[in-house]
Formats: C-alpha cells, sequence, structure tokens
C-alpha cells in the first residue's frame, strides 16, 4: 500500500448552498421509505434480527426508525469468544493493511455521507448541520487513526542504545475491546472508539446506544465493508444489561466507553473486580459528563459571546457533553448579557430536526424530556427564568431552552448535569471568583472564555482544569486533529480522542532487548 | 452582448492620468499625510498592526483609562519586535499615573481616527457634513452603524432608527439648493435622501442554512422602510454583505420588489460583489428580474469588489470549501471590468453605480460609459477620489457612516484592515507606486 496522505478534516457540507440542501432532504424522504432499519446481533458471518429494542424518532415517536433484538448475556458471550478467536489473525495483519480498511471504511460512508445524516436526523433528531458534523467526524476518526496506528506501527519511539545490546519498543495489541458507545454522536462516537481499537489491531465488539442501534449498524457495515474480517468486529444491540454483561466478560481486556458518569463509575469498578483468573487488568477508556463553565469577562465582545453561548447551550438541545451548562458573568455586563441572551433564546429556532435551521430539536427520549422539566421546575421555584421558549405542540419529545439565573449556590442546577436545553447564569465580581467556582466543579471537559486582554486569557488558561478550553468562541464543535477531545476529573479518564496519543490506550507496549555481543565481539 | 466591448486601453489609461491630475496633493493636507503616513507604517509590522487593530476594537467594551492603558500594553506585549516606542508604552503601563496618560493619549488617537470613518452620531447631527457635501456637488449615502442584531428588540429598534434616518434626511435636503446633475439622470429624477440598510441588523434569525427564515423575519421591517422611503420620496439601498447571508438578501429584496404596491417606488438598490466568482449569475438573475419587473425607477445595482475578502477565505478554508471569492486580486478586478461593461449594457433597465476607491476600475467604468453613471466613496477612503471626480462633472456619492463610536467600532476596523490591507489599491498607491502601474489592466 502507498502511503496515506496527510489528514485533513472531512469537509462539511455547504448547506448555505440550496442544492446541498435540496439533496439532504432526498436523502431524508429516501430513507422513510426504507424504515424500520433491521439491526441484527451481528457476530461472524451470523445475523439474529428481532424487534424486542425499537428506535423511534424523537420528534415523532411513534413513527419507528429501527428494530433489533436485545443481546443476552449468552450473546455477549458469544460475541467475546468469536472476538477472541479472531484476535490473533487480525494483530498479525500489518499496519498497514489494517489502515487501508479504515480507509476504504470511510470511503463508504463518504459515499453515503446524505443518508447517515438523514439516519441521524431521524434516529436521534440532530439538525442537519449537526448530523452532516457527525458523520464527518465519523469518516475524519476512521482516516486519522488509521494514519496514527501506522505511526505507531512503523516509528515507535526511541530507545537509549549502549554499544552490545540492541533495545527495541513496539506496541502490541491489548486483545478483545468492548465499545460502549452513546447516542448522542451516534456515528462518531462508535467510529472513533471503534476504529481507534482495530487499527491497533485489536478485535470489537460493539454495543450501540439502545436509542440508536440504527446508527451502530451503519458503523460496522462500514468498516466490514472496507475489508474488517466480520469476526474481528461483532454488533451487539442491547439495552443497559447487554453493555453490563460485555464489560464483565472476562475475555474483554479494553472498554471503550462515553457515555454517563454513572455508567463510568461503574464500569470502572466492573473492570477492576474482575477476578485474577481472568488474566487481565482490564482498562477503562471513559468519556463522561460535564459541568461546563462559559465565562464573560467585562471586555468581551457581546456580539460574539451571546450567539456562541447561545449555540454552546442549544444546539442539539444541548445535548453534547461538551454543551455549555452554565454562564459566569462579570457584573458590570451581566445586565446587557443577560438581556440580550433573552432576547436571543426568544427567536431561538426550536422545532422538528429536519427543519432547516433549526438549532434546537426534541430531546432523545421522554425520561430526558421529564429530567429537564424536573431540573427547569426546581430552577423557576429557587432562582429566576431570565427566558424561556415554549415547546412546539407537536408530539415530540420537546423540552423549551431556558436560560436562569438567581440560583442559590448549592442548587442543583448548577452543580449535576443536566443533558438538556437548561442554561444558568451567574454574577461574578470578577474573573478570579469565576475560576474558583470552575474549581470547585467535580467536571472538568469543556469551558470557555470571552476576554480580550492577553493577560487575562492566560490567567484562565493557567487556572483552568478543563480538557478543553475555548477562547472567544463557542465551546462545542472539537474536530478530530485539531482539537483533541476529554476531559478530566469526573469527565473521563484524560484521554483524548481525536487527538496523537488516544491510539496509546488500546496497545501495550512491550520493550525487547537482544545482547549484540559475541566473544568480546559486537555482532548485531 | 452588444455593449459589452471593453474600451481602448489608451482612453482608459488617459481617462485615470485626468483623474489623478484632480487629485488634491498631499502638500495641502498635512493632517491627512500624517495619518497616511501612520498607517503605513503600522502595516509593516505585522504583529503591531494586528496589536493596535486589537486596541482600537476592544476600546468600547473599556471601563476607564487604566483600563485602556492595560489592553494596550496587554496587546503590545505580545509584539516580538520591542521597538523604542513599544518599551515606552509598556513602562508607562508599569505605573498608575503612566497608565492614565497612556489611556488618555490612545483613547484620543482611536477617536481622531474613528471621526475620519465616522460622519456624526446620529442623522442629524450629520446634517452640517452632508449639507456641505451638497453644496459641493456631491450626494451622499448614510448607513447607520449599530450593534450586531441577535434579538428582535435589536432589529426593531434599527428598523425604528432606519425609519427616522429617512425622515431626518428628507429634512435636511429639504431646502437645499439644485444640483440637477444629483438630482436627474437618463431614467428619471433621483431622490436626494439616500438611506443604506443591512439585512443583518434588520433580523436575528439570518442563518446561512436557512436563509428562508431570515428572509421572512426581515421582510415586514424592510417592507416597512420601503414604504417610508416612498412615501417620502426617498432612496433605499440594500447592502450585501458576507456570503453567508447572500440567499437570504437576494431573494429578500427581490421578493419584496416584486410586490405590486413597490411598482411605483420607491427608488431601490442592491449590491453586486464582483469578488464573487458567481458573481456574474446573481447579475443574470437581476437582470432577468428587471425585464420581468417594470419600475418606475430602476433598480439601482451598486458595483462593489467586496468587502468580506478575509473572512470569506478564512471560513472556506476552515471547512474545506471552495471560496466563494476569486483568490487572486486580479481575478477581482477584471471580474468587476467584465461586469462593469454588463451593467453599463444593460442600462435603462437598470441604473448603475460604480463603487470603488481604485483609479483604474473607476478610469474603465468611466471610458465605457457616455453618461448616466454614478460614482460612490467611503467617507473617509475615498474622500479625495471624490472630490476628483465630481470636479470632473460626474455624479458622486459619498457613503456615510452614523452612529456612535462605540456601535461604530467594528466598523472602523474593517475600513483600517482594508486600508492597510497589502493588496489594497489605497496602501499601494500610499506607498507611492507609479502611476502607470496602478492604471495597468489588470
Ligand atoms: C460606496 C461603497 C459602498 C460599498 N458597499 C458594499 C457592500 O454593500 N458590500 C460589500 O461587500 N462591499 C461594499 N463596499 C466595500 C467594497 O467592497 C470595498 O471597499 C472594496 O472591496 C474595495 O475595493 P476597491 O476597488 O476600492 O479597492 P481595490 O484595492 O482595488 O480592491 C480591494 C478589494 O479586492 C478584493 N481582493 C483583495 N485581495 C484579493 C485577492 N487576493 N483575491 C481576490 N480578490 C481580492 C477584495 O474585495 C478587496 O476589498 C462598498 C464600497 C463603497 C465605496
Amino acid at each position: 500500500m502507498t502511503a496515506l496522505p496527510a489528514f485533513r478534516n472531512e469537509p462539511l457540507l455547504e448547506l448555505r448552498r440550496a442544492p446541498e440542501r435540496a439533496r439532504l432532504d432526498d436523502a431524508l424522504r429516501a430513507l422513510d421509505t426504507r424504515l424500520p432499519l433491521r439491526v441484527p446481533i451481528w457476530i461472524g458471518d451470523e445475523r439474529r434480527d428481532g424487534d424486542a429494542l425499537r428506535s423511534t424518532d424523537p420528534g415523532t415517536p411513534d413513527r419507528v426508525v429501527a428494530t433489533a433484538p436485545i443481546a443476552t448475556a449468552d450473546d455477549a458471550h458469544a460475541a467475546v469468544a468469536a472476538a477472541q478467536a479472531a484476535f490473533p489473525a487480525w494483530a498479525a495483519t500489518p499496519a498497514a493493511d489494517r489502515a487501508a480498511t479504515l480507509v476504504r471504511g470511510a470511503a463508504w460512508m463518504r459515499e453515503r455521507r446524505a443518508e447517515l445524516a438523514a439516519l441521524c436526523v431521524r434516529e436521534c433528531a440532530k439538525p442537519w448541520a449537526e448530523a452532516d458534523a457527525d458523520v464527518a467526524e465519523a469518516i475524519d476518526f476512521l482516516e486519522y487513526y488509521a494514519r496514527g496506528a501506522l505511526v505507531l506501527a512503523d516509528a515507535p519511539p526511541g530507545l537509549v542504545q549502549v554499544p552490545g545490546e540492541r533495545n527495541t519498543l513496539r506496541y502490541a495489541p491489548r486483545g478483545v475491546c468492548a465499545v460502549i458507545a452513546p447516542w448522542n454522536f451516534p456515528l462518531a462516537i462508535p467510529a472513533g472508539m471503534t476504529a481507534a481499537a482495530l487499527a491497533t489491531g485489536n478485535s470489537v465488539v460493539l454495543k450501540p446506544a439502545e436509542q440508536a442501534p440504527g446508527c451502530g449498524r451503519m458503523v460496522v457495515e462500514a468498516l466490514r465493508a472496507g475489508g474488517v474480517p466480520p469476526a474481528a468486529l461483532a454488533l451487539l444491540p442491547g439495552e443497559g444489561e447487554t453493555g453490563a454483561a460485555l464489560a464483565a466478560h472476562p475475555g474483554v481486556a479494553t472498554i471503550a466507553f462515553t457515555g454517563s458518569g454513572a455508567v463510568g463509575l461503574e464500569l470502572l469498578r466492573t473492570a477492576a473486580a474482575k477476578p485474577p483468573q481472568a488474566g487481565v487488568l482490564t482498562r477503562v477508556v471513559a468519556e463522561m459528563g460535564g459541568k461546563n463553565c462559559v465565562l464573560v469577562d467585562a471586555d468581551a465582545d457581546l456580539d460574539d459571546a451571546v450567539p456562541a453561548i447561545v449555540h454552546s447551550a442549544f444546539a442539539y438541545a444541548g445535548q453534547k457533553c461538551s454543551a455549555a451548562a452554565r454562564v459566569l458573568v462579570h457584573e458590570a455586563v451581566a445586565d446587557a448579557l443577560l438581556e440580550r441572551l433573552a432576547g436571543a433564546v426568544a427567536v431561538l429556532p426550536v422545532g422538528q430536526a429536519e427543519a432547516h435551521g433549526t438549532v434546537t430539536g426534541p430531546v432523545v427520549e421522554e425520561a430526558a424530556q421529564a429530567r429537564v422539566a424536573r431540573y427547569a421546575q426546581l430552577a423557576s421555584d429557587t432562582g429566576t427564568i431570565a427566558a424561556r421558549r415554549d415547546p412546539p405542540t407537536s408530539p415530540g419529545w420537546f423540552a423549551g431552552p431556558t436560560v436562569a439565573t438567581d440560583l442559590p449556590s448549592e442548587s442543583p442546577v448548577l452543580s449535576e448535569e443536566i443533558f438538556g436545553p437548561l442554561l444558568a447564569v451567574e454574577r461574578v465580581c470578577d474573573l478570579d471568583e469565576a475560576c474558583d467556582r470552575v474549581d470547585a466543579l467535580p467536571f472538568a471537559l469543556t469551558g470557555g472564555l470571552f476576554a480580550r486582554n492577553p493577560r487575562t486569557i492566560a490567567q484562565v488558561a493557567s487556572r483552568s482544569p478543563v480538557g478543553n478550553l475555548y477562547v472567544n468562541r463557542g465551546i462545542t464543535g472539537a474536530m478530530v486533529g485539531r482539537q483533541p477531545f476529554g476531559g478530566n476529573r469526573l469527565s473521563g479518564t484524560g484521554t483524548k480522542a481525536g487527538g496523537p496519543d488516544y491510539l496509546l490506550q488500546f496497545v501495550e507496549p512491550r520493550v525487547m532487548t537482544e545482547n549484540t555481543m559475541r566473544h568480546g565481539l559486537v555482532v548485531g | 452582448m452588444p455593449g459589452d466591448v471593453p474600451p481602448p486601453e489608451s482612453e482608459v489609461v488617459a481617462i485615470g492620468r485626468e483623474i489623478a491630475a484632480a487629485l488634491p496633493s498631499p502638500a495641502r493636507h498635512p493632517g491627512k499625510a500624517i495619518d497616511a503616513r501612520a498607517m503605513d507604517f503600522t502595516s509593516r509590522d505585522a504583529e503591531l498592526r494586528a496589536a493596535l487593530f486589537r486596541f482600537v476594537d476592544v476600546v468600547p467594551a473599556c471601563r476607564s483609562v487604566d483600563d485602556l492603558a492595560a489592553h494596550l500594553t496587554g496587546f503590545l506585549g505580545e509584539v516580538d519586535a520591542q521597538t523604542p516606542p513599544i518599551k515606552a508604552a509598556m513602562r508607562m503601563g508599569d505605573s498608575r499615573a503612566g497608565r492614565a496618560a497612556l489611556g488618555t493619549a490612545a483613547a484620543a488617537g482611536v477617536k481622531h481616527m474613528a471621526r475620519r470613518f465616522i460622519v456624526a452620531d446620529s442623522p442629524a447631527g450629520a446634517r452640517g457634513t452632508l449639507q456641505r457635501l451638497w453644496r459641493d456637488g456631491t450626494a451622499a449615502s448614510v448607513d447607520l452603524l449599530g450593534e450586531a442584531t441577535i434579538t428582535s428588540a435589536e432589529a426593531d429598534g434599527y428598523a425604528a432608527r432606519c425609519a427616522e434616518a429617512l425622515d431626518a434626511l428628507t429634512e435636511i435636503y429639504r431646502g437645499s439648493p439644485p444640483r440637477p446633475l444629483l438630482e436627474r439622470d437618463g431614467a428619471g429624477p433621483l431622490p436626494r435622501a439616500n438611506l443604506s440598510v443591512k439585512v443583518s441588523a434588520l433580523t436575528p434569525l439570518l442563518r446561512p442554512d436557512a436563509p428562508a427564515l431570515g428572509q421572512e423575519d426581515a421582510a415586514p421591517r424592510l417592507r416597512a422602510l420601503l414604504r417610508t422611503a416612498r412615501e417620502l420620496d426617498a432612496h433605499l439601498h440594500v447592502d450585501m454583505e458576507s456570503f453567508d447571508s447572500r440567499e437570504a438578501i437576494t431573494d429578500l429584496v427581490l421578493d419584496l420588489l416584486a410586490e405590486d404596491e413597490f411598482r411605483d417606488g420607491p427608488s431601490a438598490g442592491m449590491v453586486l460583489q464582483a469578488y464573487l466568482r458567481d458573481g456574474g449569475e446573481l447579475l443574470d438573475r437581476v437582470l432577468a428580474f428587471s425585464a420581468e419587473h417594470e419600475r418606475a425607477s430602476p433598480l439601482t445595482i451598486r458595483l462593489v469588489k467586496g468587502a468580506y475578502w478575509d473572512h470569506e477565505l478564512v471560513e472556506a478554508r476552515q471547512h474545506g470549501w471552495e471560496p466563494p471569492v476569486w483568490e487572486h486580486k486580479a481575478e477581482s478586478d477584471r471580474n468587476f471590468e467584465a461586469l462593469t461593461l454588463r451593467l453599463l449594457a444593460a442600462r435603462p433597465a437598470v441604473r448603475v453605480a460604480i463603487a470603488s476607491h481604485n483609479l483604474r476600475s473607476v478610469a474603465h467604468a468611466i471610458a465605457a460609459a457616455d453618461a448616466d453613471v454614478e460614482f460612490q466613496v467611503l467617507r473617509g477612503l475615498g474622500d479625495d477620489l471624490g472630490h476628483a471626480l465630481a470636479h470632473l462633472g460626474h455624479r458622486v456619492r459619498v457613503y456615510c457612516p452614523v452612529g456612535d463610536l462605540v456601535a461604530g467600532m467594528a466598523y472602523l476596523v474593517r475600513r483600517l484592515l482594508e486600508n492597510t490591507s497589502n493588496e489594497s489599491f489605497l496602501a499601494e498607491q500610499a506607498r507611492g507606486a507609479a502611476l502607470d502601474d496602478l492604471l495597468a489592466a489588470p
């Protein structure tokens, strides 16, 4: 295989051009005629359909998008056993060949850009721009990790050498990787975790989110179409119990997880509790929640800050791990910011994901709607509602975008992850106070800062614990290779998806030292 | 197309020389010469230039002279080449008294610069300037500066300010002496009062991926302004903005003007950007519109190169898109000339306004047009060219931004950037490029 061209992010669709938008509308219409999609338990070449699990359109809940069986502990066992059997051959496949399969998988997705975006719109109510970005990011992960794995294989770090010995380090795959994926980036995140494991020579069992099995199937199809041996990549649709059974399996060497903090902590415990007979210390790569704060200094340009905050808090109904949940604003501009924020929320396009221009669609499911409503009620009972949009009167799981302020400092609205379109605004007397409040949080995923004095920017950056700090821009939309993404503290294990060192989580370093002295001569 | 024939080069050059000879000499305007030199100086050091622009940009958000000085030294501290003047400023930042002096001086400097580009803080306040311009034989179009519109209240506020401006302008020009050149062309009478408006200020809903949202939201406000303009017999000109909003702005203007009630007025216009690769296609559409919808006063098309070139290029690069703009300056210049010829040939179905500070682009248009073409310049950048053209008997309109300093700073920064950008005609002219080179065909 010839060397791969340098990585370049997959261009987003230019949705400001009418023909591009029309192409997406066509793809959605075409998809609708094919629903529901069948998602099998897919182990090697064996597939078993079922309809115990149904994903529905959050905007029109009686539309079934995909049906799948619910994989049992036995299915998980079978999938891991198959992946274990496939592992040696896949691990022995030259890194360049593995990379080539990923690149072909990316090409498969690239040919289906519109169709895949349409599926994100339907299954997870992602507005078009976000759905398209999801597809592009999935492609990016495949392309990026293909290249990264080649670097690990071909150019591992050098070691100190002295005469008479040769020291070499290489990275070997760890074994079977269980990928447990979320629904909020239903293509990109499973594609990323799966591709990272495969590129480095691990075999994978993918458990997609119960809300997004259809997207999960597409990830597996893409990679298999690219040439990943069926036995090296299994699809295991199901609910929480399926994931738990998979994670607890002694044959699983690595768990790659993105999702809620509660499940992440449970997985860490599961991994630690495996019996010594399993012969493995299961590694957990976990990306969990956040309570992301945007700091606004007195010298911020509100013309920029307000739209960026609105987008960060309310795009995709606030259901991104990186979304803004709190604004800490300097008291000198707090009134102006609140007034403009309220005005901006009042005209925010709220509606069905498929309508071009929608920023806030429905939340993913009924339980999410109830959760957001609970926090909104709490905010209104204990604070002031600065802005609130009534959700559209349609059967979808809509939650009206809300801005709350004057909340007591111990309010759960300020500390718990809500994962919905609810933003809290607090006044601070200076940025030091804002940094103190950020520092008091158990989470440290993303953060934002609007300020223009370079000294202030440097100070905040040096104090900020977050994994991704964004200055004078929105705090969502990390790009593969440009903004390696991941959080610290309770937000994650500190790994950076889409970054240069992510793949190291999926390998174990092995060092060989060879004596090259023989009869007093250096022979090697 | 007949009439598209380019004028002979020799004539373009001869006209260019004639305009150049009519430009005021720097010797007679010592103040301007100093400004020009200051800009030239800063434009040599890209970092210093960036530091000063960032400072100008943040001035309205600073709360005290101390704060101003802190920002200035913050930006200057990032400049690698710490020349003696920078070091001196940095030292002043170390003491309270020093900061007070530095902050006061810096604020005064920025105000001085802003006054060159911003006529007054309100249309009424611009009375003196507008009347003087008119008496000297120059028309104006007023542009209301403001914060970005992100709420409906802000859009309503801007629309209300526009309506007031139309009133104020009508009143300002009421007693002005007749200026036949400015008041009539081959297509009929020309209104005295002329207001330029921005659609991005008329709606908070301009979304690149959903132009219909912004169009629908802005339509009632623009419709009301068109009615006011018609009642007052004023001209309303809709500026063009970045490519993200082009579809919304174009559809909005053409759809509204197609409404029956506006067939007899007011006089209205839009803008064609020559730096867009598909500028010609937009012109096709506008000409088709004009052919289909006969209007009492033909649509005025202001031809510009385009003010968002850097933005368009950066946005396209960040997203991996083919830029919508040409990437070589000469391509924009050539397209400007090609579109000039097409526009001139399309008269009287449209009125043509050539808006450029480039002597070559302007000379080319004059050489190609017999008469009945208007020239437009920006206040603060094109004043000299405007004088020279008016002196030579052409109809000139000066685009006059009005608004307070706070709201106007973004505008000021844009104009400063334009003035010091390496490829700008004005920068080359200020650098002392030879007239023959300045007038050469692109
Ligand atoms: C009265 C008036 C009204 C205006 N209204 C508008 C408006 O509504 N909308 C708007 O967008 N602009 C508007 N403009 C601004 C105008 O677009 C800029 O002032 C103009 O682009 C500068 O062009 P020039 O011919 O004066 O100068 P020149 O120096 O000849 O041209 C500079 C221009 O060339 C283009 N350019 C620069 N570098 C490159 C490159 N590498 N490749 C390709 N092209 C390049 C850019 O457009 C740049 O602004 C207006 C200008 C005037 C005078």
